[in-house]
């Protein structure tokens, strides 16, 4: 009789069970719904619909723009904080890194609201700029997740590389782009990564800083679901889907790429 | 390690049980599915009102009963739950239009989750006896009767503040155009409200000659509504228009943020359901010390209703008693002073509320609420039924949002299901959400994003092929 040995791949075995239930059913149920009529026969008319629609397109190329420009301005604020708390020298590492990490840690629903109510006050009302009011509840909170990873890269530079790049007659511009660049590049993909995708999906951000005047792919799929049109809602998320793994396949070759550059060098 | 697993099973048995065991007692569940603070939930000294009916009703029939209640956000999540069809209720209270939207269910067959029980009305005295004849006679003329019993109604219309909005402009929903309250108007971000006042664009000459027509009061509303419902498809189209070239006045669309904004003095105009504004402009006095007033226009101005609904498979004779014990108008006072919305409910009780909040002898301006209270205030309760002697600053505030004078109700239209329509609804207001932007532009700004993350590829890939040129180029000459 062979008795069930308990090896270490049991150890996984809540997490599978986890993603079975939370990932995978959820995912199918998504393509179902977005490949299905309120009849449950096949169709491909939720996709044409999305796609003959002006609106639908104007809120993925909205989103798209948004998110690039929350990820592009969080990168050039995020980047020299990043380096300048990792740099060596800095006194107190620590609580400095908290000041920046702090805001994480206040109920995201409240730091929106509290930052609409400042915007506000000082002049920048979400009703007349609702674009530039989003922007920057987008950046304050998705700053702390440019900082993290990049501040974990930048922890590990090696220092004795950018010494040897100025020693051996780099100027300090050459240094940045051909030393310091190429080995933060993990980094910043993965800082990107972490901005950009959550910046489409997000809808309480849009909807509390822009006074629900515009609409990001977020916003049209809570539409969809709260008017219980699962199907069509089902068929943004998975137009959604689709643009994330185009995004992630990009920047894998990229990192892949830096990676090898990064341990080269 | 298998004896511990024996204790754990023998524990986990005789833990079930006991608990099996301790429910055999006879007890009665009545399901109640309502919305979220709408009913007298008690306090630390005070009985709910379900707790209180449970314990009249054990009184009276000697059997234990216990009400579990659930509570929804939106219409719509109500719906979907129900759809799936997995939970069984005994009583919903849905809004108007999602009530119209059962009873076609029930009546065409379409969808069994949503079908409905029939109210047998005779087991409701206190329906009979108490319910305001202009909420039956309204129920009546929309086709409710049978199938749903009233809670709670109201219009829908605009807060404002009148220090800085002029009262005139306030009598129709041109307001939300005008450019004078340029960003400082919120419209309500749900398309069934935001309908009332682009048809009211859409239609505007038409509906304000309805009042030349000499019509009767049930015809003028019933064509009132017609208009306002209208969802042929160019309707559709110019009230997406009207919404569109609004779009740039109003300061935004909100849900719940209206009533505090207008507290704070970030907007004047505000679109809200009459409970709400009876809420803000307390709160607006209390806590701010501001003004502000509550008016219905009068090109389109919209009566809603929340009422009670039996889904298939009900336990209705629960039901029926706890519908009736609602409509006692002891127990509807204390639910219109916990959640300040208006009770479908007349009666002395009621009334007496009413001059308690409102009346005032000296007052010198005379509302007559006759419409609403006739017939349901006891012989010579007072002499003159249903008036209220109040105050001319009373006016337009609290008591207009709570009970509108008779000239606003009886204009009162209800706001329909979109019915088979409703996609083309959604697709119009889902156009007018999305974002004010030129597609030449956006495609512009796409292709400069696009050409850019190109070129910082090549940048960075470049040099790479370079160097491994190099390094051949350099091998090559080695050999």
């Amino acid at each position: 009789m062979s008795r069930i040995k308990f090896t270490r791949k049991w150890l996984a075995f809540p997490y599978a069970v986890f993603m079975i239930l939370f990932v995978i059913i959820p995912l199918v149920l998504i393509l179902t719904y977005a490949f299905t009529d309120a009849e449950g026969n096949f169709t491909f008319n939720n996709l044409l619909t999305f796609f003959g629609n002006g609106s639908s397109i104007n809120t993925i190329l909205v989103s798209f723009i948004i998110g690039v420009a929350n990820t592009a301005i969080c990168l050039l604020i995020g980047y020299p904080v990043a380096y300048f708390l990792a740099h060596r020298d800095l006194k107190m590492p620590a609580v400095m890194m908290l000041l920046f990490i702090m805001p994480m840690w206040i109920n995201f629903v409240l730091r929106t609201a509290a930052s609409r109510d400042l915007l506000f006050w000082i002049g920048i009302n979400g009703g007349e700029y609702p674009y530039l009011a989003t922007m920057i509840g987008m950046v304050y909170n998705y700053l702390p997740f440019v900082i993290l990873p990049l501040y974990t890269t930048m922890t590990k530079l090696d220092y004795s590389q950018i010494e040897a790049a100025s020693d051996l007659g780099a100027r300090p511009r050459q240094t940045f782009t051909k030393v310091i660049l190429p080995m933060t590049a993990p980094g910043i993909v993965s800082a990107a990564t972490m901005v950009f995708m959550p910046t489409m999906s997000s809808f309480v951000i849009s909807d509390v800083m822009g006074e629900r005047k515009l609409s990001l792919i977020g916003n049209s799929i809570q539409l969809y679901f709260d008017q219980g049109l699962w199907h069509m809602g089902s068929i943004v998320a998975v137009v959604m889907l689709l643009l994330i793994a185009v995004g992630m396949f990009a920047t894998k070759n990229v990192q892949k790429e830096d990676d090898v550059r990064g341990t080269m060098l | 390690m298998k004896k511990r697993l024996l204790a754990l099973l023998l524990l986990s048995v005789l833990v079930l049980g006991c608990f099996s065991a301790c429910g055999t007692e006879e007890e009665r569940v009545l399901r109640v599915y309502n919305w979220q603070d709408y009913i007298d939930e008690g306090d630390d000294e005070t009985a709910s009102v379900l707790e209180d009916w449970a314990a009249d009703y054990y009184a009276r029939t000697g059997i234990k009963v216990r009400v579990q209640y659930d509570t929804f956000e939106t219409n719509e999540t109500m719906l979907n739950t129900l759809k799936t069809g997995k939970s069984q209720y005994d009583l919903v209270c849905p809004s108007d239009y999602v009530i119209q939207k059962m009873i076609s269910a029930t009546e065409n067959g379409t969808d069994e989750n949503l079908a409905l029980e029939k109210f047998d009305y005779s087991k409701l005295e206190n329906y009979n006896n108490y319910v305001s004849p202009y909420i039956k006679q309204v129920f009546e003329e929309n086709g409710f009767d049978g199938y749903a019993v009233g809670y709670m109604w109201g219009t829908v219309g605009i807060i404002y503040n009148p220090e800085y909005v002029d009262e005139e402009d306030t009598k129709s929903w041109e307001i939300m155009w005008n450019p004078k309250y340029k960003n400082r108007i919120t419209l309500k971000d749900s398309v069934r409200d935001a309908y009332i006042p682009a048809m009211s664009k859409v239609y505007r000459e038409k509906v304000l000659a309805l009042d030349g027509l000499n019509l009767s009061e049930e015809e003028y509303r019933k064509q009132l509504g017609d208009l306002m419902n209208s969802t042929a498809s160019e309707d559709i189209a110019a009230a997406g228009d009207a919404l569109k070239s609004m779009k740039d006045n109003i300061y935004g669309l909100e849900v719940d943020s209206g009533k505090t904004d207008i507290v704070a003095g970030k907007i004047y105009i505000n679109q809200a359901w009459s409970g709400d504004a009876a809420y803000a402009i307390y709160e607006a006095e209390e806590t701010a010390g501001v003004q502000l007033n509550f008016s219905v226009p009068e090109d389109g101005g919209s009566v809603w209703f929340d009422g009670w609904v039996m889904p298939k498979g009900a336990d209705t004779e629960l039901a029926h008693d706890f519908v009736n014990y609602l409509c006692a108008p002891e127990i509807a006072v204390r639910n219109m002073d916990y959640i300040g919305y208006t009770s479908i409910v007349a009666g002395d009780e009621i009334f007496d509320y009413v001059l308690d909040c409102y009346a005032d002898e000296e007052g010198e301006y005379t509302v007559d609420l006759t419409y609403y209270f006739d017939g349901t205030l006891s012989e010579d309760y007072y002499s003159e039924d249903g008036k209220i002697l109040v105050q001319t600053g009373e006016i337009g505030r609290m008591f207009s949002a709570q009970y509108p004078e008779e000239s606003v109700a009886k204009r009162g239209f209800i706001m329909r299901d979109f019915g088979a329509k409703n996609e083309e609804v959604l697709t119009m207001w889902a156009g007018f959400k999305s974002n004010n932007i030129a597609p030449e532009i956006l495609v512009a700004i796409f292709a400069v994003i696009i050409l850019g993350a190109a070129a910082v590829l090549l940048w960075f890939t470049k040099p790479k092929r370079d160097s491994a040129r190099r390094r051949k180029e350099w091998l090559a000459k080695q050999k």
